[in-house]
């Protein structure tokens, strides 16, 4: 892997908003949920719309979100695929290269009509939803999200351990949406909770997905030069990877310890300027929680296959949290578990809001350095480090 | 005598399959009952799912060719909840396995195991093919040795 970072805290994430997210129709559109977010961040970090001349997200298309937030011109644009690194990543790239100077990046979360049954119900979603009536394999596949049940199999298998540790991740994820008035999920869960749901795919159970919510992220990256003059604290961005193998089939995966995130973990160590000794919050990816112990499997805290018991040694019982060396919370928003599907920029939002020293309850007292590991095995496994400037 | 349906035809009778022009042959293959995946004619290396040339050598002599589908299982879930799909009940979890085949490491093929208990669906038990039918076409399915 390439050291080469040549964009090395040259751009910077000057602000992040939130909606907040809910487990039900809102009754809203995406492109209204976005907007909400975007107004926001333009205004929290001082700018106006004049300013932008870029935008990068995932979902409505850029030429919606411009014409719905009457930005007059954009000089660069793309809608990615996420999850949400992709985003921050290829706009800071953009302001780096010179292709545009300020860019809003921004993520809507929405309940679409395949996978949530009362979403189906809601006419609108049914037509908001792209691809609905295209034909689509049976249930012999391990395709999408099957794919992590079918990893979550495997590592049960080779390191011998039981669901109770990707129960950990369950746990310790709720634990932190208590404090988070932007999660949808936000009651406790115990252990007990989690053995006794039910299953969807085993071995995993309903509290092992995160749930189909609506809202939306918006974020304003520029130049750390620019990023100074705004209303608040610039967090660079210090290195950011996407990460791919040849063999990113779910079922054609070769195994735990070669896929994706492993290209993300050694290019990370290579290209940025500390790494997990060195930051005071973490956020593995939590879509599947059998990803988030293989991200922390990989990134080197512990050995593989010991990620649960690296949970457990490093457990705050009367929180029912992890709290890494007694100081690193591991999501402390409560990740995708607890803020619904919002493809990392949940993840992304916490980190710029915790650096920013912005983040109320659950701010980590001085926090300087962030990372973030973002996305799965196969086609999305992604990672992050900011720093405040 | 091999009869070659058309494009038309083939997509027939696979609906809701993703059929390509890579992928096709191994459709056709399914309507004899026979499990067919893409091998290089130049290397003979196989490779799954279908491409449409060699990855490993770049060759584009590419072509459909039987497995024994003997193999062992990889990965093993159970769906208590899935798609609709005929002949499909979940109130019974469903088994859906990866099966690493025998022709070379690091291959697989992915469909249920019938006529087992889901007890003795395991990472590690041996498989042989067998067939059952999708909307009134051949699916290739998996059976376990053992029986």
């Amino acid at each position: 892997m390439s050291a080469r970072n040549a964009m090395k805290d040259k751009v910077a994430i000057a602000g992040a908003s939130t909606t907040g997210f809910v487990a039900k129709n809102s009754g809203r559109s995406q492109a209204s949920l976005v907007a909400e977010a975007c107004i926001d961040v333009i205004q929290k970090c001082g700018i106006t719309r004049e300013d932008v001349d870029g935008l990068c997200g995932s979902w409505p298309s850029a030429a919606v979100l411009q014409s719905v937030l009457g930005i007059p011109a954009v000089t660069w644009f793309g809608n990615p695929p996420i999850p949400m690194v992709d985003h921050v990543a290829t706009a800071a790239a953009a302001v780096h290269a010179g292709l545009c100077e300020v860019v809003l990046v921004y993520h809507g979360a929405y309940r679409a009509a395949w996978n949530s049954g009362s979403a189906l119900k809601d006419p609108f979603r049914r037509i908001a939803t792209p691809g609905l009536s295209d034909p689509r394999p049976g249930p012999e596949t391990m395709a999408a999200a099957v794919g992590y049940t079918a990893w979550a199999s495997r590592y049960m298998y080779e390191y011998g351990v039981t669901r109770e540790d990707f129960g950990l991740v369950a746990v310790n994820a709720r634990s932190n949406a208590v404090r988070n008035p932007a999660a949808a999920m936000r009651e406790p869960l115990s252990m007990d909770d989690y053995l006794t749901a039910p299953m969807i795919r085993e071995p995993l159970c309903l509290y092992d997905m995160d749930p189909a919510v609506d809202g939306a992220d918006a974020f304003i990256v520029t130049t750390a030069e620019r990023a100074r003059d705004l209303a608040l604290p610039p967090v660079l961005i210090n290195a950011a990877v996407l990460g791919q193998v040849r063999h990113n089939e779910e079922d054609q995966t070769v195994s735990l310890r070669q896929h994706g995130q492993h290209v993300v973990i050694e290019t990370l160590k290579a290209k940025s300027d500390f790494w997990i000794d060195d930051i005071d919050v973490y956020f593995p990816y939590d879509g599947f929680t059998p990803i988030t112990l293989n991200w922390i499997d990989n990134a080197g805290w512990c050995k593989p296959g010991e990620a649960g018991a690296f949970l457990r040694q490093h457990w705050d019982e009367g929180a029912r949290r992890a709290l890494i060396n007694g100081r690193i919370p591991v999501n402390p928003h409560g990740g995708s578990l607890s803020e619904g599907a919002t493809q990392a920029s949940g993840h992304m939002r916490e980190a710029v809001h915790q650096l920013q020293g912005v983040a109320g309850d659950r701010q980590v007292p001085d926090a300087r350095r962030a990372l973030i590991t973002a996305g799965g095995f196969f086609f999305n496994a992604q990672g992050l480090t900011l720093h405040r400037a | 005598m091999v009869i070659q349906v058309s494009d038309e035809e083939l997509v027939q009778r696979f609906p809701g399959e993703p059929i390509t022009h890579d992928n096709a042959e191994h459709y056709r293959g399914r309507l004899r009952r026979e499990l067919l995946l893409n091998r290089c004619a130049e290397c003979g290396r196989w490779h799954a799912p279908a491409k449409p040339i060699c990855p490993d050598c770049w060759s584009s002599r590419v072509t459909a060719e039987p497995v024994s589908g003997d193999g062992v299982i990889f990965m093993a879930i159970f769906l208590h909840r899935g798609p609709a799909a005929p002949g499909v009940d979940y109130r019974v979890p469903y088994p859906v396995v990866a099966v690493e085949l025998a022709e070379q490491e690091g291959l697989r093929f992915t469909s249920t195991v019938v006529g087992a208990d889901n007890k003795d669906i395991y990472i590690g038990a041996p498989v042989r093919l067998a067939w059952t039918e999708r909307n009134g076409s051949p699916m290739p399915v998996f059976e376990l040795q053992t029986r």
